[in-house]
């Protein structure tokens, strides 16, 4: 018989390391042609910090997306970077990118007021331009502002900025400290589909709400959220590295089973978008958190399903028959 | 004024990605490159006598053979200095690097890491974490728990006295490898100037040019890490594997040399998801208040510790979840065994804490019978509220989350039975 | 050791004429990434089951991984390196950019030809025949939704075009 049930799963999650120092730094320039070159030390491994980064200095700089170049990835070139680990890179290298573009143009606004004859703290920077913030009609664009400020005043408009959250270490004895500066939350919601004859279990849907703070790119959210649940699914139900005396038996992906395309449900996700103060525009990070409630929501829809609870991962159908059987034998005496 | 952020811009390469322009690890080719093999231990606790590379530097197009005995510094760390580059006198799992191998193809390759001869003792090994913590288990290193935390809130007898109900549970997580499809790739050049260059697929290529630094007692201003499009990391590349014997063929042998491992060895070789053993045990009023939760974890870290502390204090702070509990108590052991090397991987020690405290809170709502969304509504932390660890917590958004799941899923609490 | 004997292949590489000398025992994609430089098909796994490699053989998709490459002479091979018209992308190509559908993108080339053998046999799938045919391609990390989205996006942009031209 197929029986269905839905169980839930809350988390909350860190950004950076548990206590020590994981700073990041950064360095940008406008060129003299309005464009501008960022250096961070944040490696994209694939998670869409490249991205992300750019986008946070494109907004910070007033130039378009495309006119940033974001230079990562040589050890002897770049800012050094505590690594793309740890949920970190939007919160972390997010702000030593901004620091560094609000230092650059921090020179540009300084030069523009300059050939604009008006105070520098009247200025922003927007769309590839310097402009008056009250009077928006007079303005100077920043490649022009940008070039003068490196061949006519000599003053090139650049800067360098480093961030590290504020931590302190627990203590040895009660474990007491602060050992992050900003947290994420979530809950999923997943519906399951147990058959109580072969102990398969089909996950049907997933509900996920995640907290980011401020989504700078909320497709890469999503894509994130999406990614996290397909590898909770294999943690809940299938995947197992099995290692005896010390020997791996399943080196293979044909028996170390990840999930397909066939295994991931249709995902329903949404973000609850609460600016936190300390980051980038407000955000936060999402790498990590998406995949930690998955598993526990399936195993608690499964036990909503057929009353078992499988308190060893992963929960394959062996075990759910193992345990169907013996709540059977319970209920038989 | 158009705002860059909250768009939903495509990746910067993606136009690189979806033509196979983009240049991963293997990608990366330099002329006059040798192929690198490095042999695996095999066993899993053995005291190791002598590795005998005469075989293979007798076959044609070997160019190299490197053992511990070529590496100026033999152990690298980030909490503790206890995993060499090769094995030196002691084998701790199957995946242990004993020596390297550079030839003029990877056919070659091959051939001479199997021909290279490992003279060993073998030592009775342990593999069970809880097995490994009684005195008289096999050593792994000197002492089997490098390292125990605590952390203790409030008063977790008064709390347990207080509860209508006490619910107790043992959970446990098995082993999980990251399977980012693209494999660990390396490519080392020591050029004649006394320069090193190092392309190699990690999240974290200043960690790696430290390390490197240490082992290889070399100067950071001349070793230059550089990083190719990553396909995919997961925690699975975040510190050095095998680059330092690539290095250091590369000095023996004055090519430019690359290893790309295989799947088999990402599996075999490479670091995985830690097993926790975890013990819940939960005081709860019939209301629904939680009085008091006490945990115990403990973690397999394999032959080395790697991340095993780190993921561990993160675990630690996390597990008891993010409801308001006033009397908590937390211990977690860090354990050797001749098993595979726990390293990181997303979520790093969260989700095995994750997965526990989660089941154990769904146990908990039932044993008094209220509905789970309910049960978690009711003891979700706040801004304002204190984590075991006596951190307050600020701009808290779990509670805004449970009320969008809650319309989101359909799965209504009203009335208190939630359905 | 004895000399693997080597054989003479001719075939057609993404339109193009081409040949090489290769051993009995070398793959496809050994021959394509090391003899030809043809690296955007990816080595994953090498035993068929990431399908990280996935080209075309006669317009079907097969892990280059698994096929020896003698087996290739005289067939019509397609790679991720022939999928845009010069500088056009293929809408599959652009609808995996627009959507977001890949991120780390190690899988793309192989999930890409995939669904374009996918999309040659059945030009308006559903969202079910969408994930059979790339069941055979793991992705670590997107979790499918916008893979499939982008390709469902594809098939009714390809579906449009070739409407107008018909």
């Amino acid at each position: 018989m197929k029986k269905r049930g839905r169980g839930m799963a809350c988390m909350y999650y860190p950004l950076g390391f548990t206590s020590y120092p994981n700073p990041s730094a950064a360095f940008a320039k406008y060129n003299p042609d309005g464009s501008a070159t960022v250096l961070t030390g944040a490696q994209d491994i694939g998670q869409g910090s490249g991205t992300v980064l750019a986008q946070i200095a494109a907004d910070t700089l007033g130039i378009p997306y495309d006119r940033i170049s974001l230079i990562y990835g040589d050890t002897q070139a770049v800012p050094m970077d505590a690594g793309s680990v740890a949920s970190r890179v939007t919160y972390i290298a997010g702000n030593a990118v901004k620091k560094a573009c609000e230092q650059a143009k921090s020179i540009l606004l300084d030069v523009a007021a300059d050939m604009l004859g008006v105070l520098p703290h009247g200025l922003d920077v927007a769309d590839g331009w310097v402009y008056l913030k009250d009077f928006p009609e007079k303005r100077v664009a920043i490649a022009d502002v940008a070039k003068t400020a490196e061949v006519g005043r000599g003053r090139p408009a650049q800067g360098h900025g480093t961030y590290n959250p504020a931590t302190t270490l627990l203590d040895k004895e009660t474990g007491h400290g602060k050992p992050y500066e900003a947290f994420v939350y979530a809950a999923q919601v997943a519906e399951v589909e147990v058959d109580t004859e072969t102990g398969e279990v089909e996950v049907l849907k997933i509900y996920a709400v995640h907290d980011c703070g401020k989504a700078i790119n909320p497709m890469m959210v999503e894509g994130q959220i999406e990614g996290g649940i397909a590898m909770g699914i294999g943690y809940g139900l299938t995947e197992n590295l099995v290692i005896e005396k010390g020997h791996v038996l399943n080196p293979q992906l044909a028996n170390y089973i990840v999930p397909t395309a066939l295994d991931v449900p249709p995902i329903e996700s949404a973000i609850v978008e609460i600016p936190e103060p300390k980051g980038p525009f407000g955000a936060k990070g999402i790498g990590e958190p998406s995949l930690l409630p998955t598993a526990p929501a399936i195993l608690n829809a499964i036990y909503d399903a057929v009353g078992v609870r499988i308190r060893d991962l992963p929960a394959t159908p062996e075990k759910i028959l193992a345990e169907l059987e013996k709540l059977e034998k319970e209920k038989a005496k | 004024m158009s705002p860059v952020i909250g768009q939903r811009l495509p990746r910067h390469d993606a136009v690189l990605q979806v033509t196979g322009r983009s240049l991963y690890g293997e990608d990366i080719k330099m002329p006059g490159m040798l192929y690198c093999k490095v042999r695996r231990a095999g066993i899993p606790h053995a005291r190791l006598i002598e590795v005998d590379t005469s075989a293979a530097e007798a076959i044609p197009g070997v160019m190299g053979v490197v053992t511990a005995k070529d590496v100026p510094f033999n152990a690298f760390g980030f909490t503790h200095l206890d995993q060499p580059v090769m094995a030196q006198d002691k084998i701790r799992y199957e995946g242990d690097a004993i020596a390297g191998v550079a030839a003029t193809s990877l056919e070659v390759a091959d051939q001479a890491a199997k021909a290279i001869k490992i003279k060993y003792e073998e030592l009775p090994a342990v593999f069970d974490p809880l097995e490994a913590m009684k005195p008289d288990a096999p050593k792994v290193h000197k002492d089997n728990i490098p390292t125990h935390f605590t952390v203790v809130h409030g008063d977790i007898e008064k709390g347990f006295a207080e509860a209508d109900k006490i619910i107790e549970e043992r959970y446990t997580t098995q082993f999980v490898e990251h399977v980012h499809i693209e494999p660990h790739a390396q490519l080392a050049y020591y050029d004649p100037t006394g320069r090193l260059t190092v392309w190699t697929t990690v999240q974290r290529p200043f960690l790696v040019a430290s390390d490197l630094g240490k082992v290889l007692k070399m100067p950071l201003s001349k070793i230059r890490v550089l990083t190719p499009c990553i396909g995919g990391g997961f925690g699975g590349k975040n510190e050095m594997t095998t680059e330092a014997i690539v290095a250091l063929l590369s000095m023996k042998t004055g090519r430019p040399v690359k290893l790309v491992f295989t799947r088999e060895e990402e599996f075999t070789a490479t670091t995985v998801r830690h097993p926790y053993v975890m013990f819940y045990k939960t005081g709860v009023k019939m209301d629904g208040t939680i009085t008091a939760r006490e945990v115990k974890i403990i973690s397999d870290a394999g032959a080395y510790v790697s991340w095993g502390e780190s993921t561990l204090t993160k675990a630690l702070v996390h597990a008891a979840g993010p409801y308001r509990i006033p009397n908590v108590r937390i211990e977690a052991y860090l354990v050797y065994t001749n098993n595979n090397i726990g390293g990181a991987m997303r979520g790093f020690g969260v989700p095995q804490a994750g997965y526990a405290y989660e089941c154990h809170t769904d146990s908990v709502a039932r044993a008094i019978g209220m509905d789970p969304m309910e049960f978690r509504m009711k003891n979700c932390v706040v801004s304002g509220d204190t984590l075991p660890t006596g951190q307050t917590l600020q701009n808290a958004t779990l509670d805004e989350i449970l009320k969008k799941l809650s319309s989101m899923s359909g799965w209504k609490v009203a009335g208190g039975d939630g359905r | 050791m004895t000399e693997a004997s080597t054989h003479h292949i001719r075939f057609t590489l993404n339109g193009s004429e081409v040949s090489a000398d290769v051993k009995a025992n070398d793959t496809l994609l050994n021959v394509l990434r090391e003899q030809l430089g043809y690296t955007g098909t990816k080595r994953g796994c090498e035993t068929g089951e990431c399908g990280a490699c996935t080209v075309l053989v006669d317009g079907k998709a097969v892990n280059a991984c698994l096929i020896l490459a003698p087996k290739v002479d005289g067939r019509a091979i397609q790679t991720i390196e022939g999928l845009a018209k010069g500088a056009e992308l293929h809408p599959l190509q652009k609808a995996f950019i627009e959507e977001g559908a890949l991120q780390c993108g190690f899988c793309g080339p192989g999930m890409l030809m995939s669904a374009k053998a996918l999309l040659d046999e059945i030009p308006n799938p559903t969202e079910d025949q969408v994930r059979r045919g790339i069941s055979g391609n793991i992705c670590r990390c997107t979790g499918y939704a916008k893979i499939v989205k982008a390709i469902m996006k594809a098939s009714r942009q390809m579906a449009r075009v070739g409407g107008e031209g018909a």
